[in-house]
């Protein structure tokens, strides 16, 4: 199965920038590869990018937010930039408002907020 | 704004179910064949009833005060004429239905009362049943079913007109509260990475749907870091506004931005207590100024 997202390492940082709209089994795979990277790589933090995302359903929120947590679990930070006016108030409305994760306007700012805390 | 009241009036009239009506109002062909011969009987006496009619509303300061002058006088005389002959020629179709309530929506324009127009039937009307009677003593049993006939057309003529005043004050109480809901929210910044949104007016779940699409469209064009949201000029909130407000604020966040809630009042403070909001994951601060050192602080941790 061609890889729909890539996962770029830049530094202890991962970077998976998601530039379409992803189907089920695309997410679970990102999540797989993702988990599998940050200790493979020894990453410190990891990005998601969706800002390319215009719609997430209800099913790509909770991986999505699962992604979050677990990553934390494998002992990295994970940031998510990107997040789209209406995927946002989308995802508040389904209650997932992944309090404990942080956000960030765009790549650029993810990466200072890495950089910075 | 008056055509439009109009047009969308003649179009409402072109739905009405007359058939079901006249049975509401119990209105037969009969009744109908009766009021055209109380029209024959009482054709040449209708101009010295709207004589009298008017001699009887010109004393009065308050329905006087719609005439102009006598040529305005003459003008609704002769408008009124009309108006009865149409009446008792009992050809009730879609025209005469419109051409009612366009008469009626012309009497809610110029300020005529509901109690003035039907003030104003009813003395039209016992007149002429006074004239009926008159005119058939040797018949009164007759006379006092085509009267009957007669007040049961006058009565749905009446709910028509009545309608239209409804309609027309439903229409300019929509057309307030979209104006209400349209007036703008500004987002305002204050400096690069802070906004300041102030709402003032009423929200309700219209316009707080409208100020969190400005709201996070807004982080996204400005790139902010940080709002305050200022609701001073919100003198009572409702519930599900309070949590739209409280959902607008966690959106806000997962876009990367934090939001500092400022100006609640006594009453938002409760009715926010009430849906089970304590604070603890809202910044609230109690004023403008607060508001703005608290995001300011916040965007330097």
């Amino acid at each position: 199965m061609a890889v729909k997202v890539p996962i770029l390492k830049q530094g202890k940082v991962l970077i998976a920038s998601i530039q379409e709209d992803l189907s089920d089994s695309d997410i679970l795979d990102l999540q797989h590869r993702i988990l599998e990277d940050v200790i493979r790589c020894r990453a410190e933090a990891v990005i998601i990018d969706v800002s390319a995302i215009g719609i997430l359903d209800s099913f790509g929120t909770k991986t999505l937010s699962e992604i979050a947590y677990s990553v934390r679990l494998r002992g990295a930070k994970l940031v998510i930039v990107g997040i789209q006016p209406d995927v946002a108030l989308s995802m508040v409305l389904l209650g997932l408002t992944l309090p404990d994760i942080p956000t960030a306007l765009d790549l650029d700012r993810g990466l200072a907020l890495i950089n910075g805390g | 704004m008056s055509e439009l009241i109009s047009s969308s009036i003649a179009e409402g009239s072109g739905n009405l179910d007359l058939e079901k009506i006249f049975r509401w109002f119990d209105l037969t062909e009969e009744d109908r064949a009766c009021t055209v011969e109380l029209g024959e009987l009482t054709d040449d006496v209708g101009e010295h009833i709207i004589e009298a009619f008017y001699a009887h509303l010109l004393n009065d300061e308050t329905a006087a005060r719609h005439f102009r002058d006598d040529a305005h006088i003459a003008q609704v005389k002769r408008g009124q004429m009309r108006y009865f002959r149409e009446l008792v020629s009992a050809d009730l179709n879609d025209a005469y239905v419109a051409d009612r309530r366009r008469i009626g929506s012309i009497h809610e324009r110029t300020g005529v009362t509901p109690t003035l127009y039907i003030g104003s039937y009813a003395y039209y009307l016992n007149r002429l049943a006074h004239v009926v009677l008159e005119r058939m003593d040797e018949d009164p049993h007759k006379a006092f079913h085509l009267v009957m006939s007669l007040f049961k057309i006058a009565h749905f003529d009446m709910s028509l007109a009545l309608e239209t005043y409804v309609d027309a004050r439903e229409e300019a109480i929509q057309a307030r509260e979209r104006e209400l809901s349209e007036l703008p929210t500004p987002v305002l910044q204050l400096r690069p990475g802070l906004l300041l949104i102030p709402v003032v007016g009423t929200l309700d779940s219209h316009r707080a749907r409208a100020l969190t699409v400005q709201l996070l469209e807004g982080i996204q064009e400005h790139r902010a870091s940080a709002v305050v949201l200022d609701i001073t000029g919100v003198a009572a909130v409702d519930s599900a506004v309070a949590n739209h407000l409280i959902q607008t604020m966690a959106a806000a966040r997962l876009m990367g931005a934090l939001s500092v809630l400022t100006g609640l009042s006594a009453e938002v403070a409760q009715s926010l207590v009430k849906v089970g909001v304590t604070g603890e994951a809202l910044n609230t601060a109690g004023d403008l100024q607060r508001g703005i050192e608290m995001a300011e602080q916040l965007l330097k941790d």
